[in-house]
């Protein structure tokens, strides 16, 4: 069923250029046997030492053209096929992105670990090899040998059909036992590889850890222990690999010898003209390249599966995700674009029904214009609030409002309200002014200059080559962090929605950027709600309100001023981030 | 070809064995074509078949012989490549624990994990395919076509002159193909590059409400991006083309020419049929180089790669005088001596005519602002690191580097991210002393403040942590090190950074912990943190490179110097 979802598929709206590629492959085998064919016929007959020249000319000719056009239309099936295959990754591509789009806020949560948004852009990419390496040689062969057995039938019914039965061991046999053979191995093999690149994966981000210890040589030598173990499969496999290969091969030589014997026992009995006896055994060997890579082909199949099961797991999670095909009328968006008045009373959430709440009963209201701080521990829920008040969740328990409408009917649109700034914004590999334009797709050059001023970056851009159009990436290295973080800021500037959500923006960042950062985020944000997710409380002075929030609850909550005047713990804290100047 | 490949161990044999073979299979080509040449013939002129099955099973032989002699070459190769694999990783994965962390920083983990798993991979496939191509078409064509001007000297000189010919224009058209693709290298790699970044983007393209409508954009870019791979490819597959149009026009001169020569009568089948046969046969060997070609480039770019790093020239080490023995006590003393760090040539210093000198036990701060040297400092004193100048004197004895073993085992780490291995905890906390009792290691979890999390967890000590393990808390993981360094009772400390990214409780509950092990140690301490700086019983105040002035807190806010400065700024509020 995956397969056919994700390969089935694209062969049927392909199907045109599937017939094509695969004409085109049974014209390049055609052109190749064609040759072998006539020119055995040709010198066959020329042996016969035929008056007139005219005799051989038509041989001649077909000889000629087949060589060239096998080349030519090798090279046209080619290019064909991957015209083909990459039209498929564009609309695969699209479908991929489609499927993740919805769950794009939750797909960090769901995998903590690794890079699965580039393993999966991987897979796609794999699975063009299915066409490629696979459907396409496969079906090419065995038209061809429908086409060929329906060949000889025409000289001797008898004999087509014992080809038939025997090249079914190249076109079945042979690959049927391989897969089944090789199966099992690939799989282990596959699973040894990943295991070994995590293990080394793991050393190597912990290699401090293994040098200081003294405990390189354990490490080695396990490694290379866990390496010989795939090796040994991989031998095993390769012998088999080579034994099959070889196997084919008498194949092929023993139905060399079988076609001589069929033909010079058809010509002795006058059923066949003698100049075919050559042409018959010398296309054998052409037409043999076509049905050998069968089993090469089919073997690849394990290396598909893992990708294609991977893809599919996703689309288990896009029913949770929730469909933002709500709305709310242009006028409430319109009024919240200019006043949006945040409430959360009494909201409850939690993940999974088993699970703790992660948000419990906890109210908020931030008028427009507020600043507010929220400090509390990893996993003390402060994400989830976020997501609450992004309305990408429900509230379990409570109301999430925007003036006083509920805040997940604004889906899609919730954007046009909500900036968000977080610990590691993208910057994408495009130039550094398309990077800023994402916040107004429409914005002028005029409208990016001015943002860029605001976030103090206008003389610093100014400054390269490129200016504006230096492309982001290659100056991977020429941006600090503290500067990429401003370029995000500028990107939020343009994007003028009435509330920003700061979320830990400055985390890595050393003391002296993250003030100065802080400084233009304050600056540049005059008169909007400012939410402002932070692990540490220098800045908090300039917020109106500060909360702490433990286990999904608020803890303490106040004004700079009066926590510091009531609260000692507050005290404590704040003053490890304020050392006095004589002794703590 | 290249010249690093006749440097592998035992590659001269395999040659020569490879060659020997090569030799078998050629003769074993020959032969099978000459007896089905005589099979055909003889069943052609009328011969009866019963007469023909002497010939028939000579011919099936010298073709299994020839099949044999291939895989046993494949096979060869395989092993010999399989071996220098092993050898070649073993070297590499040395030299990766030899040049240490900030090596691997520098390279990048994924890519050096790549090199040793893909890289040593396609460098095998590069061995195992192209030292038997290259044997192959070095003779097999050279003994098919010298037996060929025995037969019939025409068709020789068609074989020998198409070759030239058909390697010139793959030469001509190899440089083309570079010359195209080098001119859209930049914008292909876009291009190709855009759905993974739009797919790690996705989140901020959410926030920013652009994500509905990028998926017209991949469309859009996947479209652009077949065009230019449609573009390349055209003039890439060209050598294909020409590999395989001169192979068959070649082959069809053959036999037009044959043809020609037959109707005249100068000629008789059995020749004619013998050179018909091996014409293609003298093609192959070029036409499979010419299939592997791209398999093999990329095993011979990833075999310099990893020559690269493993010809590296050593940095000096100064073979350490330093006995194995050595062990820090109270009367230990260490001294910098004019210390300078310069990360690449002609670059800037990172650290310059540092000197310093510490006795026995005590807590040292390092401080200074992003970029003094804070960290290189620490990455010299743990050993990660050599300085380009300068030299350090412990306990007497003169050395280039810290980077040594004995050195190594008197000392701890602790960086602002502490790896945790995809190990159990326990075996986590053991990493130091993997031999410590459960007894130890329980005295050191409630040392380090964990009991409390060991208690919540389902499997206790035994719970699987790291990646593809249980998350834990940054705060968590900073205990779990600490919990290492509790049990391993090693003299020196060294920590980097350890806080800075920890929430203000979680750090304000971690500084008692990390107090109380800070006693009766050697301690560095590098932060930005400046509460931490009045525990300490010296501070090292870095600046740009420098050391702008040591001492204790109360001194040092006397002075009013660097460290007075850094206090203040910290203090001001933000405007």
């Amino acid at each position: 069923m995956k397969r056919e979802e994700w390969i089935g598929l694209y062969l049927r709206t392909h199907r045109f250029r599937f017939v094509l590629v695969i004409f085109l492959g049974l014209l390049t085998a055609g052109c190749a046997s064609g040759l072998m064919f006539t020119s055995g016929y040709l010198i066959s007959k020329a042996s016969l030492r035929p008056e007139n020249i005219l005799m051989v000319y038509v041989p001649i000719v077909l000889v000629r053209a087949f060589g060239i056009g096998r080349a030519a239309v090798h090279y046209t099936e080619r290019l064909v096929g991957h015209d083909t295959v990459l039209r498929i990754l564009a609309r695969m591509r699209v479908r991929l992105y489609r499927m993740l789009e919805p769950q794009a806020l939750f797909i960090r949560s769901r995998y903590r670990t690794g890079d699965i948004l580039g393993t999966l852009a991987d897979d796609v990419e794999h699975l063009q090899d299915v066409y490629v390496r696979t459907i396409f040689p496969v079906s090419t062969a065995v038209v061809m040998y429908v086409l060929w057995v329906a060949f000889v039938g025409r000289f001797d019914l008898s004999f087509a059909l014992l080809m038939a039965l025997y090249l079914v061991i190249l076109i079945l046999v042979l690959p049927s036992v391989s897969l089944w053979i090789t199966y099992r191995k690939r799989k282990q093999m596959k699973r040894g590889r990943n295991r070994l690149y995590q293990k080394l994966t793991d050393a190597v981000l912990g290699l401090s850890d293994w040098v200081i210890s003294g405990r390189s040589q354990n490490f080695v030598q396990s490694y290379e222990a866990d390496e010989a173990k795939v090796t040994s499969v991989e031998n095993s496999l390769h012998r088999w690999i080579n034994f099959r290969t070889f196997l084919g091969h008498l194949v092929v030589g023993v139905l060399v010898i079988l076609t001589a014997g069929w033909a010079g026992q058809q010509f002795a009995d006058g059923k066949l003209e003698g100049t075919l006896i050559a042409a018959f055994v010398l296309v054998i060997f052409p037409l043999m390249d076509v049905f050998l890579p069968i089993s090469e082909a089919v073997e690849r199949i394990p290396q598909y599966e893992d990708s294609l099961e991977r893809i599919h797991s996703l689309r288990g999670m896009d029913s949770e995700a929730l469909s933002a095909e709500c709305k709310v009328s242009d006028q409430v968006l319109e009024e919240a674009q200019k006043q949006a008045h945040i409430r959360l009373e009494n909201v409850s959430y939690r993940y999974e029904a088993s699970d703790e709440r992660s948000v419990s009963d906890l109210s908020l209201d931030i008028a427009q214009g507020k600043k507010v701080a929220v400090i509390g521990r990893s996993g003390a829920g402060k994400s989830t609030l976020l997501k609450l008040i992004q309305g990408v969740i429900v509230p379990e328990q409570g109301k999430a409002t925007i003036n006083g409408v509920s805040v997940d009917q604004f889906g899609s649109d919730i954007p046009k309200v909500i900036a968000v700034l977080n610990q590691r914004p993208h910057l994408f590999d495009t130039t550094v002014a398309n990077n800023i334009r994402l916040g107004k797709p429409e914005a002028t050059g005029e409208e990016i200059r001015k943002v860029a001023k605001q976030v103090k970056l206008d003389q610093l851009i100014e400054s390269l080559p490129l200016g504006y159009d230096t492309p982001m990436l290659e100056t991977g290295d020429r941006f600090s962090g503290g500067e990429r973080q401003r370029i995000a800021l500028a990107r939020i500037l343009l994007q003028d929605t009435p509330v920003v959500i700061l979320d830990e923006p400055t985390v890595g960042l050393d003391p002296r950027t993250e003030r100065d950062l802080l400084q233009t985020v304050f600056q540049t944000i005059q008169g909007k709600t400012l939410i402002w997710i932070t692990h540490h409380l220098v800045g908090v002075e300039q917020m109106d309100e500060v909360v702490f929030i433990e286990d999904g609850r608020i803890e303490m909550r106040g004004s700079h001023e009066e926590l510091l005047k009531k609260v000692p713990r507050y005290c404590h804290l704040y003053h490890l981030d304020r050392p006095i100047l004589t002794d703590i | 070809m290249d010249r690093n490949l006749l440097k592998l161990p035992g590659v001269k044999f395999l040659l020569l064995e490879l060659a020997f073979l090569t030799v078998i299979q050629s003769v074993s080509i020959i032969l099978a074509a000459t007896w089905l040449a005589k099979v055909i013939t003889a069943l052609f002129s009328g011969e009866p078949l019963q007469e023909q099955f002497l010939k028939m099973g000579l011919f099936l032989l010298a073709f299994l012989f020839r099949y044999g002699a291939a895989s046993f070459q494949q096979r060869l190769a395989y092993r010999f490549a399989e071996r220098t694999g092993t050898d070649v990783r073993k070297r590499l994965m040395d030299k990766l624990f030899q040049y240490g962390p900030r090596f691997a920083k520098a390279e990048g983990t994924g890519n050096l994990v790549t090199l040793v798993l893909e890289g040593v991979t396609q460098f095998r496939t590069y061995l195992e395919l192209f030292l038997p191509r290259m044997i192959s078409t070095a003779i097999t064509p050279a003994l098919i076509v010298i037996y060929v001007f025995t037969l019939d000297i025409m068709s020789g000189v068609i074989l020998v002159v198409t070759m030239p010919i058909l390697i010139g224009f793959l030469i001509l058209i190899g440089l083309a193909a570079r010359k195209h693709t080098e001119k859209q290298l930049k914008s292909f790699r876009v291009l190709s590059n855009h759905f993974v970044d739009s797919l790690r983007g996705l989140e901020t393209l959410k926030f920013l409400g652009q994500s509905r409508q990028h998926s017209e954009a991949i469309g859009e870019v996947s479209h652009k991006y077949r065009a230019a791979t449609m573009r390349t490819l055209r003039v890439a597959f060209l050598s294909s083309f020409a590999l395989e149009l001169f192979t068959m026009l070649s082959v069809a001169s053959v036999a037009v020419n044959l043809g020609f020569r037959l109707i005249d009568g100068d000629m008789s089948l059995l020749p004619a049929l013998t050179v018909l046969i091996l014409a293609p046969e003298y093609f192959l060997p070029v036409q499979m180089m010419g299939v592997d070609y791209h398999a093999t480039l990329n095993g011979k770019e990833a075999g310099k790669s990893i020559q690269s790093i493993i010809n590296r020239q050593e940095e000096e080490t100064g073979s350490s005088e330093l006995p194995a023995a050595f062990a820090w006590t109270d009367k230990s003393i260490l001294k910098l001596s004019s210390i300078g760090v310069q990360y690449e040539k002609e670059g800037q210093l990172s650290l310059e005519h540092v000197s310093i000198e510490i006795q026995g036990t005590g807590k040292i701060g390092i401080i200074g602002e992003s970029g003094a040297g804070k960290s290189t400092l620490i990455d010299v004193l743990a050993g990660f690191r050599n300085p380009s100048s300068g030299e350090i004197i412990l306990d007497g004895i003169r050395q280039q580097s810290l980077t040594n073993d004995a050195w190594r085992k008197e000392t701890t780490y602790i960086p602002q991210h502490p790896y945790l291995f995809n190990v159990s905890l326990s075996e986590n906390i053991r990493f130091y002393k993997p031999d410590a009792t459960d007894e130890e290691v329980k005295r050191a979890v409630s040392a380090a403040g964990l009991s409390s999390l060991v208690e919540r967890l389902p499997n206790g000590l035994d719970e699987l942590i790291g990646n593809g393990g249980r998350q834990l808390s940054g705060g968590q993981e900073q205990r779990v090190a600490l919990a290492r360094v509790f049990l391993s009772a090693r003299p020196i400390l060294l920590l980097d950074e350890p806080t800075a990214h920890l929430d203000i409780e979680t750090e304000y509950e971690l500084k008692e912990t990390m107090l109380r092990l800070f006693e009766n140690k050697l301690v560095f301490f590098a932060t930005h943190r400046l509460h931490w700086m009045p525990h300490m019983d010296r501070i090292i105040v870095l600046d740009k490179g420098k050391v702008a002035e040591t001492g204790t807190h109360q001194e040092l806010v006397a002075h009013k110097g660097v460290y007075y400065r850094l206090l203040t700024a910290q203090r001001e509020g933000i405007i």
